[in-house]
């Protein structure tokens, strides 16, 4: 299995901010599901999956929020987008100290997936979710392993860590999900 | 979201209806802890009518299914279905979590179990 890695590049193609839509919010945290929204109404039906554009849109401007701008009105959340019907991405910029613990994370969902590899549940219950002094109860801590999944162009930041992007390409046949 | 709760035996159905998110979710575990203060030992968590989840949502899940390990109460997860179930396979908690296709087949199970 490929191990994926959340990567730091400023010069990544996808971190490309030309031609791309732009919209920009103060950081309150009850808003997040509605600036998302505002967003993922620019994308084609054919790649919103129900919701799960809009779920994973949703959790990266929740981490900006609330992690970069520690949910401070006065400071900004930056988004440029762009969507087609077979490719998404977005890049997120906060006014916070940046994502530090980059290869901490990496090192912690190497060993989960080491974990899930060996379905070895016993010890996957260590990382499950990855949580530092600073995460609260309503942080999941485990947005970012499944972002790592959806984004399939990949999870990039800046150096100074407090900017994002992420990019996907929708392949008509195969997307879509399975409706019981 | 709204969380109800109902019997069937001894097994505790806890029916969420709605979207299990970063507003919501904690509302799950604070219900699962004072039924566990009750001494609950069986619990099904139905998910037919929950459209949407999200990270605070799949922690609310993680949350509950460890606090039960510790308190050696059992659960099952049934009809988990949709953007909910690709969210899961995305967290690739697929098989961490106990997750039966329908409600029927998680009674059954917990009350085979006792």
């Amino acid at each position: 299995m490929e191990m994926k890695k959340i990567e730091i590049n400023d010069n990544h193609p996808l971190m490309e901010k030309e031609n791309l839509f732009y919209k920009e919010f103060p950081s309150d945290f009850r808003q997040i599901r509605y600036f998302t929204l505002l967003i993922v109404q620019k994308a084609p039906p054919e790649i919103r999956e129900i919701n799960l554009l809009e779920q994973q849109i949703s959790e990266l401007i929740k981490n900006a929020v609330k992690h970069g701008n520690h949910s401070d009105p006065e400071k900004l959340v930056k988004v440029w987008y762009t969507f087609s019907e077979d490719y998404a991405r977005i890049i997120i910029e906060d006014e916070g100290d940046g994502f530090k613990a980059i290869q901490e994370w990496n090192e912690f969902n190497a060993k989960r997936n080491d974990c899930l590899v060996n379905e070895d549940y016993e010890t996957l219950s260590e990382f499950v979710s990855y949580r530092t002094e600073k995460s609260d109860d309503n942080d999941g801590g485990n947005a970012m392993f499944a972002a790592l999944e959806y984004w399939d162009n990949g999870v990039v930041f800046t150096e100074k860590a407090n900017c994002v992007a992420v990019g996907k390409s929708f392949h008509r046949k195969k997307t879509g999900i399975q409706m019981d | 979201m709204e969380l109800k709760v109902r019997k069937s035996g001894s097994v505790y159905i806890i029916d969420i209806e709605g979207e299990m998110d970063l507003y919501n979710a904690f509302k799950l575990k604070e219900l699962v802890g004072k039924m566990l203060e009750k001494r609950i030992t069986l619990f099904v968590l139905n998910m037919e009518k929950v459209e949407y989840i999200d990270s605070s949502g799949i922690g609310a899940l993680i949350y509950v299914s460890s606090a039960l390990k510790k308190r050696s109460a059992r659960l099952i997860i049934t009809n988990v279905h949709g953007s909910v179930k690709k969210v899961i396979e995305l967290t690739k908690l697929t098989g961490y979590f106990p997750m039966r296709d329908t409600l029927k087949e998680g009674i059954l199970e917990l009350q085979r179990g006792q």
